[in-house]
C-alpha cells in the first residue's frame, strides 16, 4: 500500500482529494465538515459540487453531530460517497452497519488520527478559529489538549481502526508540516489513482503516538476513578442522574441508539393511575414523570457495549450530566466480558446476537 | 420493635423447566420461602434486561431468572442468549456500584424440585443478609 | 384580569411566600381534602429540582413550592400522571402560571385528565435559566430571592419571563398572590368554583379585597408588556426573510431537545422523527445535487417551521425549549413571537380555560378574509398585523 506526503495543511490536502474525486466523477458526493456561511461556526455538509468545497474543512476538531449517525441515512443510496470521519464516527458507523443501518459498499472512508474535539459551547461561542493553532501545536507534540471533551481526553482509540485512508495529523507532524495520508486498502488505491501527489511507501507508525496514548490512558483512569469516588451505588447514581430532565437528548444524538421510537418512550412505560397510587402508598412520594433512572439503566444495558465514547450525549445534556463518561466506562467493562471492541471489525457480531456454549460459567 | 424482614424476590421462571421444578418442589412438600414471587415466562430468553431493571427499581429485594440447563432449552438456544443478557445487566450493575448480588440466574430443570427449594432458600438467606433494597423507599428514581 | 367581586383569604408567611403555600397544603392533607400534592423538591445533588408527587407530610418540609428554576415543565408531570385517565386521587399541583396554562392546553388535547386535579398557581417573578442554575445554585437562589422581592425578572431569568404578561392569576383553581404586598402574607384566591369549595372545606374565608395587590401586579405587567413589544420587534427583524430564519437556526444540530422539553409537543413519535418525514437516501443525494450541497442532518428548517405550524397555537411561552437547547438558540423567543401572531389570528389565548376549543378543531364559515387575498395574490405585500 502506498502513502501520500502532505505538503500543505492536512485539511487542505483532504479537500483537494475530495475535489479530485468529485471532479473526476469517482464519487457523487462528499461528506465533510464545513464552515457555516451564516456565522463563524461549523456543520456537517454533503457536497456534490466541487465548487462548493471551498467551505469544506475536512479535518477540524468539531463534532456537531456524530457523522456515523448521519452516514447511516445516506450510505445506502447507491451513489458513491467519500466520507471524512473521526475515528469514533467511523466506529459508530461500523456498529450501525452491524445493525443493518448502513453499508460500506459505495463508501470511501477517510479518517485521521484524532486529537479530540472541542466542546459544543466553544463552537457556539465561535472560539474555534482562535483556539486552533494552539490545538494543532499540542497534538503535534503528542499531547492532549485540555479544552476537548472529557471522553476525548480519555479515548485510546484515536487511531482509525479500519479506514480506507488514514491521515496522520497528530504525533510528529503539525498541520502543514510533514503529515501523511496512508492508503490502507485497494479501494483507497483505486480511488486515488490519478490524484496528483507525492507518493511513497511509508507505513503508519503508531509508536509516534505512544505519548498521547499513555496520557489518555492515564486520563481515562482518572475519569473513571472520579466517577466511583463517592458513596454507595444507588446514591451515586441518583447524584449523577437525579437532575436529569428526561429530554432524552442523550439518546437522540447517540449514533448507536438508532431506534425510531425508543422503548423508553413507548406506551410500554405509560402507567395507569393505580401504579402511582401503589408507589405513593409505599414510598410516600415519587418523582414525576417517573422512570428517570430506569431510562438510563435501560439504555446502558441496551447499547453501552457499543458505545464509542464520542461524547455527543454529554455535550447536548442541558443539565451537564457526564452521560458519556458513564456510558464509556460501563460499556468498556461490559464489552470486555465478550472480548468485544465496538467498531473494531464489521464482521464481528454484536454481543447480544451471538453466544458461545462454553462461556460465563460463573453465572447460573 | 423491628418488623421481621421478609424479602421479595421477583422470580422469572421458564415454563418448561424451572417453573415446573418449582411446582414439583411444592407437590413434594419441600419447604421453600414465601419470598419467592414466581412469574411464569415461556423461556428464560423472554426476560428482557428491562424486566430485571424494572423489578429492581420497583423495590424487589432480589430478582431471579430460572431457566433450563444449557443445551436443554426448549427453544434450543434461548438460555444462551438469556445468559449473555443477564451478564450484561450484571456488569452494568457492577460498574455502577449497584448491588449486583440482588440479581441471580439459575438453571433448574423440571425434575429438580429439591434444587429449586435449595436455591430458593439459599438465595433468600443471601438477600436477608443484604437487607431491604434501598430502591424500595427512594423517591427520586 | 380578575373580576371585581373576587376576594382572597389571607395566610401568614413565616419567612417567604412558599411557607404559606406549604401551610395551606399541610392543611389540605390533614383535613383530607386532598390525597396528595405535587411540588418541586431539590434533587439529591442539590443543583436542580424535580416534581414530586407526595402524601407524606414529613416530606413536605423539604419541598420548595416556589422554586427558582423550572427543570421539567410541570404540565409534563401532570401528563405522566393522568395521561391514561383521571383515577381516584385528588391531587393539588402547585405550579407556575405557564405550567398550568400548558396543562390546560394538554387537557384540550386529551393528554391531561384534570378531573381530580386542583391546579394552583402563584405570582411568578420569573424562572432562572436552568443551565445557569445548575452551574451556580447558591448564586441563583439569591437572584431568585431578589426577583421575588421586586417582582421583576433579572438577567438570570429566562428571556421569555421578561416579556411574560400572564405571570399571575390566570385560569387556575387556586392562586397564591404575594407580589407587591408589603406584609409577610399571602393571598389565597379562588379562581374557580372548585377552588372556592376547597377554601370552604379548609375553613378559609376569602374576605380581603384584592385591589391593592392587583394594582401592584398591573404595574409589573405594564413593564413586561413594554419589554414584550420591543423584544418582538427585534425578533421580527432577525427573522426577516428566509435568510433571517436560516441564520437564527444556523447552529441547530437537530437534536430535537427543544421539542422533547416542550410541554405541548406530546407526540410519542414526532412527525419530523418519523419514517414519513425521513427522506430516503437517493432523494437526499438528489436534493444535495440540485443545490451543490446540503447541511446535515437534513430538514432542520422544515422541523422548526413545521413545529411552529403544529403547535404554536398552544405555545405558552414557557421557555423550556431554549433552556434545553445545547447550542443556545433562542428557540423560545422565536416561538413566542410566532405564537403571538398565530394566536392573534384566531383570537385565541393558549391556556385559557374558557371552554374555547382549539382553533384548528373548529371553523366559522366566514372568517380569515385576509388569507384568501394572500393566496390570490401571493406576490402582494403581506399586510402587517398591527
Ligand atoms: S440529555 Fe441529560 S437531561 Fe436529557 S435525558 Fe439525557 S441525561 Fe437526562
Ligand atoms: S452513549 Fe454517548 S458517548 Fe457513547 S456512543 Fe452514544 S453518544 Fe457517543
Ligand atoms: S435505549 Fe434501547 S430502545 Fe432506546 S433507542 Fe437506545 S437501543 Fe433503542
Ligand atoms: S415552544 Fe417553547 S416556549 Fe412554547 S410551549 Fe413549547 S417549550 Fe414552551
Ligand atoms: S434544541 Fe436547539 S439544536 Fe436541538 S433541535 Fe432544537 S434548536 Fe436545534
Ligand atoms: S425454554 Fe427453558 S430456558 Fe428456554
Amino acid at each position: 500500500m502506498s502513502s501520500i506526503t502532505i505538503d500543505t495543511s492536512a485539511s487542505r490536502k483532504v479537500r483537494e482529494l475530495l475535489q479530485f474525486l468529485l471532479e473526476s466523477g469517482k464519487i457523487d458526493a462528499a461528506l465533510t465538515m464545513r464552515k457555516i456561511p451564516e456565522n463563524n461556526s461549523y456543520d456537517l455538509g454533503l457536497i456534490t459540487d466541487a465548487a462548493n468545497l471551498d467551505e469544506a474543512v475536512p479535518i477540524i476538531p468539531v463534532m456537531t453531530v456524530n457523522a456515523g449517525q448521519v452516514l447511516s441515512s445516506i450510505s445506502t443510496s447507491g451513489k458513491k460517497i467519500a466520507a471524512v470521519l473521526k475515528p469514533c464516527e467511523l466506529r459508530a458507523f461500523v456498529e450501525l452497519v452491524k445493525r443493518e443501518q448502513g453499508s460500506f459498499e459505495n463508501l470511501l472512508t477517510i479518517s485521521h488520527t484524532c486529537g479530540g474535539v472541542f466542546s459544543l459551547d466553544l463552537v457556539v461561542a465561535e472560539k474555534i478559529e482562535e483556539l486552533l493553532p494552539k490545538y494543532e501545536k499540542i497534538i503535534s507534540k503528542g499531547e492532549v489538549p485540555i479544552n476537548t471533551r472529557d471522553t476525548c481526553r480519555a479515548c485510546e482509540h484515536f487511531i482509525p481502526m479500519n479506514a480506507d485512508i488514514t491521515v496522520s495529523v497528530a504525533g510528529e507532524c503539525e498541520s502543514g508540516k510533514g503529515c501523511v495520508m496512508y492508503l490502507n486498502t485497494d479501494k483507497a488505491e483505486e480511488f486515488t489513482e490519478g490524484f496528483e501527489s507525492e507518493r511513497g511507501e511509508l507505513k503508519f507508525d503508531p509508536s509516534a503516538l505512544q505519548k498521547m496514548l499513555d496520557t489518555r490512558l492515564a486520563e481515562k483512569e482518572k475519569l473513571f476513578a472520579s466517577m466511583t469516588a463517592s458513596g454507595p451505588g444507588l446514591d451515586r447514581l441518583l447524584d449523577t442522574f437525579g437532575k436529569c430532565v428526561g429530554c432524552h437528548g442523550c439518546n437522540s444524538v447517540c449514533p448507536i441508539c438508532y431506534c425510531l421510537l425508543c422503548d423508553f418512550e413507548s406506551a410500554n412505560f405509560d402507567y395507569n393511575l393505580p401504579y402511582f397510587e401503589e408507589h405513593l402508598s409505599r414510598r410516600g412520594a415519587l418523582r414525576l414523570p417517573p422512570d428517570t433512572i430506569f431510562f438510563h439503566l435501560g439504555r446502558l444495558t441496551h447499547m453501552s457495549f457499543s458505545c464509542v465514547g464520542c461524547g455527543m450525549c454529554s455535550d447536548v445534556c442541558p443539565v451537564g450530566i457526564p452521560v458519556a463518561a458513564v456510558f464509556k466506562k460501563t460499556g468498556e467493562k461490559t464489552a470486555a466480558l465478550f472480548d468485544y471492541v465496538p467498531g473494531r471489525d464489521v464482521e464481528e457480531s454484536i454481543p447480544v446476537m451471538v453466544y458461545k456454549e462454553e462461556e460465563l460459567s460463573d453465572l447460573g | 420493635m423491628k418488623k421481621e424482614f421478609t424479602p421479595r424476590i421477583t422470580s422469572f421462571l421458564c415454563k418448561w423447566c424451572t417453573y415446573t421444578g418449582a411446582d414439583l418442589a411444592g407437590t413434594a412438600r419441600l419447604q421453600y420461602p414465601v419470598s419467592i414471587i414466581p412469574i411464569q415466562v415461556m423461556c428464560s430468553s423472554r426476560v428482557d434486561p428491562v424486566f430485571l431493571i424494572k423489578a429492581f427499581l420497583s423495590g424487589s429485594d432480589g430478582v431471579l431468572i430460572g431457566g433450563c440447563h444449557p443445551g436443554d432449552c426448549h427453544y434450543e438456544t434461548g438460555n444462551y442468549h438469556a445468559r449473555r443478557r443477564f451478564a450484561i445487566v450484571k456488569s452494568v450493575f457492577e460498574s455502577l456500584g449497584l448491588e449486583s448480588d440482588r440479581l441471580k440466574l439459575s438453571w433448574i430443570s423440571a425434575s429438580e424440585g429439591p434444587k429449586f427449594a435449595r436455591v430458593a432458600n439459599e438465595y433468600t438467606e443471601e438477600i436477608m443478609k443484604l437487607g431491604e433494597n434501598p430502591t424500595r423507599k427512594s423517591i427520586f428514581l | 384580569m380578575t373580576d371585581a367581586s373576587l376576594q382572597g383569604a389571607v395566610l401568614p408567611a413565616a419567612k417567604e411566600p412558599g411557607d404559606a403555600v406549604l401551610d395551606f397544603l399541610r392543611l389540605a392533607i390533614t383535613k383530607e381534602v386532598a390525597d396528595a400534592v405535587i411540588l418541586p423538591m431539590k434533587v439529591p445533588s442539590g443543583d436542580s429540582y424535580a416534581w414530586i408527587l407526595m402524601n407524606d407530610l414529613s416530606l413536605l418540609d423539604d419541598a420548595v413550592p416556589i422554586a427558582a428554576t423550572m427543570a421539567v415543565q410541570g404540565a409534563k408531570a401532570l401528563r405522566s400522571l393522568t395521561r391514561r385517565g383521571p383515577g381516584n386521587l385528588t391531587v393539588i399541583a402547585v405550579m407556575r402560571p405557564c405550567e398550568i396554562r400548558a396543562a390546560i392546553e394538554l387537557t384540550k388535547l386529551g393528554q391531561v385528565h384534570p378531573d381530580n386535579l386542583i391546579l394552583a398557581t402563584y405570582d411568578c417573578p420569573g424562572a432562572v435559566q436552568l443551565q445557569k442554575y445548575v452551574d451556580d445554585p447558591t448564586g441563583c437562589e439569591e437572584h431568585f430571592a431578589g426577583m421575588q422581592q421586586s417582582g421583576k425578572p433579572d438577567d438570570s431569568a429566562k428571556p421569555v419571563c421578561q416579556i411574560c404578561e400572564d405571570f399571575s392569576l390566570f385560569d387556575s383553581d387556586i392562586h397564591f398572590g404575594y407580589l407587591g404586598l408589603s406584609e409577610k402574607e399571602v393571598l389565597v384566591i379562588p379562581g374557580s368554583s372548585r377552588g372556592s369549595e376547597l377554601l370552604e372545606k379548609l375553613g378559609l374565608t376569602p374576605a380581603r379585597d384584592l385591589e391593592g395587590w392587583e394594582k401592584g401586579i398591573d404595574q409589573l405587567k405594564a413593564d413586561r408588556v413594554k419589554a414584550r413589544e420591543s423584544a418582538f420587534e427585534e425578533t421580527e427583524g432577525q427573522l426577516r426573510g428566509f435568510d433571517g430564519l436560516l441564520s437564527v437556526f444556523a447552529n441547530c444540530i437537530g437534536c430535537h431537545n427543544c421539542q422533547s422539553a416542550c410541554p405541548i409537543c406530546y407526540c410519542r413519535l414526532c412527525y419530523f422523527d418519523s419514517e414519513t418525514a425521513e427522506q430516503n437516501p437517493d432523494a437526499l443525494i438528489t436534493t444535495a445535487s440540485k443545490r451543490g450541497g446540503i447541511s446535515l442532518p437534513e430538514d432542520r428548517i422544515m422541523f422548526h417551521t413545521g413545529r411552529m405550524a403544529h403547535m404554536s397555537l398552544s405555545c405558552v411561552s414557557c421557555g423550556q425549549c431554549s433552556d434545553a437547547c445545547p447550542v443556545s438558540i433562542p428557540v423560545a423567543g422565536v416561538f413566542s413571537f410566532v405564537a403571538d401572531r398565530t394566536q392573534r389570528t384566531f383570537e385565541y389565548v393558549a391556556g385559557r380555560n374558557d371552554g374555547d376549543p382549539l382553533p384548528l378543531r373548529q371553523f366559522r364559515k366566514s372568517e380569515l378574509p385576509g388569507v384568501h387575498e394572500l393566496v390570490k395574490d401571493a406576490d402582494a405585500e403581506v399586510p402587517s398585523h398591527e
